[in-house]
Parts: structure tokens; sequence; C-alpha cells
């Protein structure tokens, strides 16, 4: 007969033991994250294939859910969409606007060459953060797929992230709408350059806000192009991030900010193309 | 220990939903936070050693996926759920209304300390806009979903425990 050990311990006295455990968990891991590293991309190497799979059930699941909803919501729905679509046509027109603006900037910055440059590969979201706080997401390609730390992301036609974790079969994304994120960004059409960082309060409406950009000729109106700057060390130059939405003049007179609206939707977000360059810096070709 | 592992396990189905299947459910407008219910939830019945394990595990499948400061969340929930484990002496039938209160308070504090942490250190002092746009809407969310899930954890748990109970009173089935 296997006899049991009992170590009888006072529940507070094994809240102080474990506290001290996890401080020193996050002394060690602030000291040296070689440590902690290992251990993180091992646990994500079993947890990535579970949610991988579980996220088509649930892909499934959120359909099934959508055709369940009843007549009365659907009615209500239908007047919202048409309301919708009188707001989107509006936003359509304003969008071919600016997209017969942006094809002229292309033009001008041969972004139409320096796109398809790039060589990409595709990949799925299959989780998201546990908060609601910030807004890093997984996707289902890591190491094996030749995603490195710092590769940018785009979907939809826009910048959305940047790789911050890679695992064997996994990356981590933290998205450009994340409170923690600063891109260094320029506007289209003067090459002024300017930072856009990631808004919680103003991701409902989906925007974000830019900051310290000199525009002395008013030369920026609501609509103008924001793209990466190609003085940034980690962004590849001229991806599209985004348009301005308003703008005005900070307190200094010299600068001015604002917000823009991402061209690549969060919220609805399923696949993204991983650019596997690497912007080349100094640093890196050395 | 069977009873632990299921319930490792049931902690572990949580974090899939919550971070794999919640979040790509649009017309949810915020995630709710499952694993806190669960934490609250085996906290308020079985008390504060169990609390704090569970809490502490939780916050180890947090902080190694989705961790900013690897340590935080193991921290944060292992203390709450050792907070709530001390209100287990009022826990006698699966009457939601007591963990509810627990878990609106608990995601309360939750929330608090993330701010303070996360966005307070960072100059972000709108307290009022993260409370009405990220707090409320989470707590709402978290709510709901613990009318849901809660009656759940009682009836695995508590089956389980009925059987331990009778394990441990029988002379001969014992391990």
């Amino acid at each position: 007969m296997k006899r049991k050990v009992h170590i009888s311990m006072k529940s507070n006295h094994m809240l102080a033991v474990m506290t001290i455990v996890a401080v020193g968990v996050i002394l060690g891991v602030f000291t040296s994250s070689r440590i902690a590293e290992p251990v993180r991309s091992a646990v994500g190497s079993v947890v990535a294939p579970i949610q991988n799979g579980i996220n088509t059930i649930g892909g499934q699941l959120s359909t099934q859910f959508s055709g369940f909803q009843n007549v009365q919501k659907l009615s209500a729905e239908n007047k919202e969409l048409k309301s919708q679509i009188a707001d989107l046509k509006e936003k359509n027109n304003a969008l071919a606007q600016s997209s017969d603006e942006l094809t002229r900037l292309e033009k001008l910055y041969d972004l139409d060459q320096e796109y398809p440059q790039y060589a990409k590969v595709g990949a799925e979201v299959i989780s998201k953060d546990p908060g609601n706080w910030f807004s890093t997401f997984v996707v289902n390609k890591g190491s094996d797929d030749g995603i490195k730390v710092d590769m940018n992301v785009m979907a939809q036609g826009g910048l959305i992230g940047i790789v911050t974790r890679v695992g064997k079969t996994w990356a981590q994304v933290r998205a450009i709408i994340d409170d923690d994120s600063n891109v260094s960004a320029m506007a289209a059409s003067t090459s002024e350059p300017c930072m856009v960082t990631g808004d919680l309060l103003g991701m409902d409406e989906g925007k974000i806000k830019f900051y310290g950009l000199r525009d002395s000729d008013n030369a920026i109106i609501e609509g103008a192009s924001i793209v990466t700057s190609n003085i940034s060390n980690k962004y590849l130059p001229g991806l599209l991030i985004g348009y301005v939405s308003d703008i005005s003049i900070d307190s200094n007179n010299l600068t001015k900010s604002g917000t823009i609206i991402p061209v690549a939707s969060f919220r609805s977000l399923r696949e993204v193309l991983i650019l596997t360059d690497l912007k080349q810096t100094e640093e890196n070709s050395k | 220990m069977k009873r632990k592992l299921i319930l490792f396990l049931i902690l572990f189905l949580f974090f899939l939903l919550q971070t794999a299947v919640l979040p790509f459910i649009p017309a949810l407008w915020a995630v709710p936070n499952l694993l806190l219910i669960f934490v609250v939830s085996i906290a308020f019945m079985q008390g504060t050693t169990e609390g704090m394990t569970t809490g502490f595990l939780a916050g180890l499948l947090v902080d190694l996926t989705y961790g900013r400061i690897p340590g935080f969340t193991m921290v944060v929930y292992m203390y709450l759920g050792y907070w709530n484990g001390r209100y287990a002496r009022i826990y006698f039938d699966e009457d939601v209304k007591v963990p509810l209160l627990l878990v609106t308070v608990s995601d309360f504090v939750y929330s608090i300390i993330y701010y303070v942490a996360y966005f307070l250190l960072r100059g972000r002092t709108n307290f009022g806009g993260y409370l009405v746009g990220v707090i409320l809407p989470e707590i709402v969310s978290t709510l709901i979903f613990t009318l849901i899930l809660y009656h759940l954890i009682y009836r695995i748990n508590h089956s389980m425990v009925e059987v331990e109970k009778k394990g441990k009173q029988s002379l001969w089935i014992r391990d």
C-alpha cells in the first residue's frame, strides 16, 4: 500500500509562500528573459494547436449563433442596415476620392513598386488577449514558417501590427490599435514624420491617435493618408496605416495631432498577411 | 486528486473559450473574464487553499501566454482566490446571489489593479473613461456569464465532492 505524505499548512502561510515564489518569478523574468522564454515558448506550442482547433469550432458557432436571431431583431437590424447603407454610400464616395488621391500618391512614392516586393505569408488569427485592455493576438504561423520577431503584419490592405513573440507554430502580434503600440509614421503627401499610437478609449470608434506632425502649409486635411515612415527602424516604409479623421494644431503652435481611421478593421480580423522581409537597419545587418 | 485534475481541465477549457472563441463573437460587447468566474466559484465553494491554488494556476495560464509582466496575473488571481475563499463559510447551496456579488467585487478590484499597473503608470489618467468604456462593460458581461456558468461549476464540483466524501468514509476504498 502506498502511503500518502500529507503536508498540512495553514492557507495564509501558503499564501505568503506562494507570493514569495511569484515575486521571485517576476524578478527572475525581469533580470533575465532567458529563463522564462523557453517555458513560455513550450506552453505556447501546447496551447496554440488546441486554440487553433477550438477556434474553427468557435467560428462555426458564431455563424450558427447569428442564425438563431429572431425576426424582430432582424427587422430592427434591417432598418439599421438601411441607414448604414446610406452612410456607407457617403463613405464610399469619400473613399473613392481618397483612393484616387492614393493612386496618385502611390505613383509619386513608387509604392506600387515597393508593395509587391515584400514577401508575404498568410496566417489565421487563432486567439486574442484574454482581457479587454490590450489588442494582441496569436496567429497560427511561427518560426517553422520563417516568422521572426519585428516582422510587419498587414490585413485588408493596411498595416495591422508587428510580431512581438514567436514560437514554433505560433506568433504573437501586437496590433497598432493596442494602447502600447507606437508606430513611426509620416504623411504620404508631405513626408513629414509623426507618431501613431494606439488608444484604448478610441477603440470603440475604431480610431487611433497621431501626434507630432509638422504641417506649416496646412497640406494635411481630413482623408489624407498616413503611411509608415522610412526612418522607422522596425516598420517597412510606405505601408498604409489609415486616413486622417480629424486634425488640430497643438498648443505649441508647431505640430499637429489628431485621429486616424485605420484601413484594417480589427474586430472582424481573421486572416492576416505577415511580411517576411525585415527592415534592414545598421543594427540588423551587423 | 481526480477532482482536481478535472477542475484543472475545466479551467483550461474556460481559458480556451475566453481567448479563442468568445473574442470572435461580434455580438459580445466585451469579453467576459471566465477565468475569474472559475476562480471565484471554486474559492467560494472550497475555501482559501483551493481558491488560491486555482487563482495561481489561472494566472499562470494567462501569464505564460499573454502576460505582459510575467507573474502579475498570477499574484492578483491568487489573492482574489484567497480572499474569496474566506467567504466559503457562508456557502451552503447553489444559490447564485453571493457568487454574483463576489464576482462583481473581484472583477472590479482586478480591473482597478490592472488599470493602475498598466495604464495609470503610463500616464493614462482618464479613469472615468476607462471605467465606463472598459471596466463596466466587462463586469456586465462577466456577470451574465456567471449566471450561466456558476450552476455548471457547482454541479460538477458538488458531485465530485460527494464522491470524495463517500470514499473517505468507506474503510475499503482508500488510496
